[in-house]
């Protein structure tokens, strides 16, 4: 019999064709078990699938298997989604071809019994509906201001780790790893040549050799050498045995099957097997982002699905009548929309499905424009504008109708005054200020935390850095995350602080690649002066 | 050995995937009683969660060893 299985992230596609070439095929019965609506009793969104793909593959066919035996069939094909399943979508499918129908119902019916008995797969938890619209007040709201310091702490406390996945390497750039993975062998697994040469017994004091065999690179030929005998091997052969020494070809002189040595020297020119890496000692650690070199890592010890952090769901939405889009020419009181791109590029990194919407300033028509049911997928949610308590800023009363609890609305900080925090169960959300400079700042202080701790990283931290000029500021009582460029001279990181007039002057943000941090009431800070900052791109893109 | 955590068990224990150390051959209830004392919220679900040992589901004669990965299976809820 025919088995076929897939667990996939992926939608089941609408149209399956039944296998060809089995001969009698009387009956092709396909089967697809849909999300409903509801979860006990709740209206949900969505579920979300998590399985142990190696073993759920292998019960999987272990039942069909067994079941056939009794029910015989030609051939099955199940394909069982993983992560957010949306309502009316297909989680399963199941195609069983049989000569008749009856083996094929059979069969069908048996095996999804034991498959909710036996296959390690889980309904990881149910999004919820978007909550019942809850009357909106648009009154300033009763808000206390908090320090940068304790934003970051609430940010840190209620972004929890989102559930972790089993994805093949090529699908996890940027990821996070959430295992520890060990090298399952040493490697490299043998003794190798470094050389293009000749092997000899290491002790041997001969003068002359009879090649007896030549191994390749890709050869395995083990054998025990014997005095006088020497094997040509290719650099990164395997050795045919241990106690050996590769004479460089350059140092033998070869006449037919025999070489004679012209120069002795005292290197072996062997990699020792497990000389990178031992069996058992870990290769990449939990916690890492994945990159090039640490996927080439996994792929070198065989770890061809490792489990990594789910690729984030992000629902961008920018809000204000005044925008038009960068195609556009503004007309008086317009201007171009900036922020989608610039939080579209700050987002690449952390390897993430965004979606991008702009609403209208009208509550009701922007609230009529969303699509609830995808909103809750969203493990993030950022609204750009409309987050100050201007008559018609509406992201607080948008938030908070979403089922959205708002943690904070405003902090003693500048620029990113009035940026909005809020959590719905593992959903978290912000608020960002309108201006493209308020953006970039809260971006790099405050979404990008929540993003690195939802992948499942511990966190991000101020590095220390020393002022290369004198950043010059009136005392503020507020807290300044400062845009400055940070350059690599004499081994050592200079950061010169950059001119800007307001939270909205976008020039500087070509410029900008840190975050100097000033503190309440600092005012001017000497060039030589040590202080924190947050790098805004990678160091060494700079 | 590897031990990996589902579903609820990654709540509980706060992880996905550890490695643990055995120190000698065990039997299903010995290993049930190692886990325990590394992971003590373990405790409460013992009786509802399976152990598989190398992708198939042990029982009480399996004997486990430092090179398996074992699997906590809670009730399923797939399809």
């Amino acid at each position: 019999m025919e088995i076929e299985i897939q667990l996939t992230n992926e939608p089941i596609a609408e149209k399956i064709s039944p296998p060809s070439n089995l001969g009698p095929v009387g009956a092709w019965l396909e089967f697809r078990g849909i999300v409903r609506d509801e979860e006990n009793g709740q209206k949900v969104s969505a579920l979300e699938y998590e399985a142990y793909p190696e073993m759920a593959t292998r019960e999987i066919r272990r039942l069909i298997e067994t079941i056939s035996t009794r029910h015989p069939c030609l051939a099955a094909r199940v394909i069982h989604r993983l992560g957010v399943v949306p309502i009316c979508e297909a989680v399963i499918y199941i195609g069983v071809a049989a000569r008749h129908r009856a083996e094929a119902i059979a069969l069908l019916g048996e095996f999804m019994d034991r498959l909710k008995q036996d296959v390690p797969i889980w309904k990881r938890r149910a999004l919820p509906l978007a909550a019942a619209p809850r009357p909106v007040s648009f009154a300033p709201a009763k808000t206390t201001v908090q320090s940068l310091d304790e934003a970051l702490a609430k940010i840190h406390s209620h972004c929890r780790p989102s559930p972790a996945i089993r994805a093949p390497l090529a699908e996890i750039c940027g990821r996070v790893l959430r295992e520890t993975v060990c090298a399952p062998e040493d490697l490299p697994a043998n003794d190798r040549s470094t050389r293009d040469g000749y092997t000899i017994l290491a002790e041997d004091t001969a003068e002359s050799f009879q090649i007896i065999d030549t191994i390749h690179a890709a050869d395995w030929k083990p054998r025990q050498l014997q005095h006088g005998e020497a094997v040509r091997v290719a650099t990164g052969a395997a050795l045919p045995c241990g106690g050996v020494r590769v004479l460089m070809q350059e140092n033998v002189e070869r006449s037919g099957d025999r070489i004679r040595i012209m120069k002795r020297e005292d290197a072996l020119n062997i990699r020792k097997r497990g000389e990178d890496v031992k069996a058992g000692s870990p290769l990449v650690k939990i916690g890492a982002r994945l990159d090039a070199g640490k996927l080439a890592l996994l792929a070198a010890a065989g770890c061809a699905q490792p489990l990594v952090s789910q690729r984030l769901r992000i629902a961008h939405f920018t809000t204000g009548d005044e925008i038009v889009s960068p195609d556009q020419t503004p007309k008086p009181g317009q201007i171009r929309d900036s922020n989608s791109i610039l939080i579209r590029g700050l987002l690449q990194k952390f390897s993430c499905n965004l979606e991008q919407k702009h609403l209208p300033e009208n509550f009701d028509a922007a609230w009529r424009q969303l699509d609830l049911n995808r909103m809750a997928t969203a493990d993030l949610v950022l609204v750009s504008g409309g987050a100050s308590v201007g008559e018609k800023d509406f992201t607080r009363p948008l938030l908070e109708r979403l089922g959205f609890e708002i943690i904070f609305s405003q902090l003693n900080i500048r620029p990113g005054r009035p940026l909005i925090f809020g959590v719905n169960g593992s959903h978290v959300a912000f608020g960002l200020p309108g201006n493209p400079l308020s953006h970039f700042a809260c971006f790099h202080f405050a979404v990008a935390l929540a993003l690195t701790r939802l992948a499942g990283k511990a966190g991000t931290s101020f590095l220390r850095g020393r002022l290369a000029t004198r950043l010059d500021d009136q005392p503020c009582p507020r807290e300044t995350l400062w845009p400055a460029r940070l350059e690599f001279s004499d081994s050592k990181i200079h950061l010169h602080p950059l001119a800007w007039a307001s939270s909205g002057d976008v020039t500087c943000l070509s410029e900008a690649n840190a975050l100097v941090r000033v503190l309440a009431n600092q005012g001017s800070i000497n060039a030589g002066t040590e202080v924190d900052f947050l790098p805004t791109t990678d160091i060494m893109d700079t | 050995m590897r031990v990996l955590f589902f579903a609820q068990l990654q709540d509980a224990t706060g992880c996905a995937a550890t490695e643990l150390a055995l120190p000698s051959l065990m039997n299903t209830e010995q290993l049930w009683k190692f886990l325990i004392e590394q992971f003590p919220a373990l405790e409460n679900y013992q009786k509802n969660v399976r152990l598989a040992r190398n992708w198939e589901y042990a029982n009480a004669e399996t004997r486990f060893t430092d090179v398996d990965e074992v699997a906590l299976i809670p009730p399923v809820s797939g399809g």
